[in-house]
């Protein structure tokens, strides 16, 4: 008994210790590490916007958005930290940077597990500099200003369909461009039932003496989670409001916008 | 009993972790892709050696001999995160380069066994002697693993090139079948030595 006293508590002491130990080494080293990756990832966000003063960090739907100003407090453009599901196992993280004017200005794929020789093209710089240069109300389609891949199709369906989300969620929350791409006069809709579709998702909207009456999801292909919070309040938004040009509901912004696409899609 | 000289440059020669007793072999094969690796993960392995070295030998009276085991790892596994910390604050990209080889020095047999082989047993002094004489050794051979791979499968020295441009590199060498090739061929190029000078 002595014996198994004296064993855990010399275990004890030299555990204590050791923890002490660790905790001020961590404590001395810990802001010295934290500084060099925030300098590191300026230095990423430098080579989109070389004036990069300050960043705002926000997160939509999981996902990180960099807003980068100046000196001056001027909106520089938006990087995103984003993910793509592609034909690998896990996903692309790739960072994309729009200005903010609503054109891409850099494309910085950080990791992969793409196919080596078929998916892990989108690492050149050729298929890169396709990229770079569109904008927001480009079509970013595959087959339109994204041309086709053969034998990679997946990988770069996934790339692209992420792309344009990311722009559009750039868009819609830091440039503010929701209400001047999709102008729409309700009133001027003759009554009918009308189908249209976004990105991922088809809706039916039912007009009747220039009134939005009912919207109806017919078929989606978001992440349920996320959907099933945008629909409800999205709709009854839009209908309140008589107009697309709503608020996305926060934490499902995706797929707000997509059900706002579907609607403007169904009555332009 | 030995005297110090003879406990330091045992370590080196006579007992040298790597082309000897073939310790550790998991970190050697897989970090000397080039000299400044390999030479970096073994300053780094003889900074935890030495520093457990002597903590093992200073509570070697203390600490009761059944629960020795998990008290070295204790003390190994502290300052081997102490050196993973430090690494990562000061010199990053070799902290990138070696990375998780770093945290695996805990379980390097080398250091494990100079502790219960050694420390455990020796006085302050001469387990700091001990320790010195293997972490050199140990650092030493990595170097030199490190030169061979770097030279044949890069054509450069600690990130000089020395072959020149017509040098066609071995890819080889730079992956771990060829780290086990080389390793192979200087072992049998240092036993040749050792036989030829009856170093035993």
């Amino acid at each position: 008994m002595r014996d198994g006293v004296r064993m855990a508590l010399v275990l004890l002491i030299i555990g204590a210790v050791c923890g002490g130990l660790l905790a001020g080494v961590n404590a001395w080293t810990g802001p010295i590490i934290e500084t060099r990756a925030q300098q590191e990832f300026m230095e990423t966000l430098r080579r989109f916007f070389p004036d990069v003063d300050r960043i705002d960090e926000e997160s939509v739907d999981g996902e990180g958005y960099f807003v980068c100003y100046d000196s001056a407090g001027n909106l520089l453009g938006v990087v995103a930290q984003a993910k793509a599901s592609g034909y690998g196992d896990g996903p692309i993280q790739y960072n994309l940077a729009v200005d903010n004017a609503g054109n891409i200005v850099g494309i910085r794929i950080s990791s992969h597990t793409e196919t080596p020789g078929i998916g892990n093209f989108i690492e050149t710089e050729e298929w890169q500099q396709q990229i770079v240069g569109l904008s927001i109300d480009d079509p970013i389609a595959v087959g339109q200003d994204i041309d086709t891949h053969s034998g990679a199709t997946v990988t770069l369906r996934g790339i692209t369909g992420s792309i344009r989300r990311v722009i559009d969620v750039i868009g819609a929350e830091f440039l503010g461009f929701e209400g001047e791409t999709m102008g729409l006069d309700i009133a001027a809709v003759s009554d009918g039932t009308y189908t249209g579709t976004g990105s991922d998702v088809t809706v039916e909207v039912t007009v009747s003496g220039g009134q939005i009456t009912e919207i109806v999801v017919l078929e989606h292909d978001y992440t349920p989670d996320y959907f099933d919070k945008a629909e409800g309040a999205t709709i009854a938004r839009i209908r309140d409001a008589q107009s697309i040009e709503v608020d996305a509901v926060s934490g499902a912004t995706v797929s707000s916008l997509g059900i706002i696409e579907a609607v403007f899609n169904a009555l332009k | 009993m030995t005297t110090l000289t003879q406990e330091f440059s045992k370590g080196i020669i006579k007992q040298n972790p790597v082309f000897v007793q073939l310790l550790g072999m998991c970190p050697i094969l897989a970090v000397t892709i080039t000299a400044t690796n390999g030479f970096g993960m073994g300053i780094a392995s003889m900074f935890v050696l030495l520093s457990s070295n002597i903590v093992v030998s200073f509570i070697r009276n203390v600490v009761p001999p059944r629960v020795r085991i998990p008290a070295y790892i204790l003390v190994i596994a502290t300052f081997v995160t102490i050196t993973d910390l430090v690494l990562n604050a000061f010199l990053p990209s070799l902290h990138a380069a070696l990375g998780i080889f770093i945290p695996l020095i805990v379980v390097n047999c080398m250091i494990m066994g100079r502790a219960e082989g050694f420390a455990r047993k020796n006085t302050l002094g001469r387990s700091v002697i001990d320790a010195l004489g293997m972490g050199i050794g140990f650092t030493l051979a990595l170097t030199i693993l490190g030169i061979v791979r770097e030279l044949l499968g890069a054509g450069s020295i600690f990130g000089a090139n020395i072959m020149g441009s017509s040098f066609e590199p071995m890819a080889l060498f730079a992956s771990p079948p060829g780290a086990f090739i080389a390793l192979g061929i200087l072992l049998a190029i240092f036993n040749y030595f050792y036989r030829k000078f009856g170093v035993q």
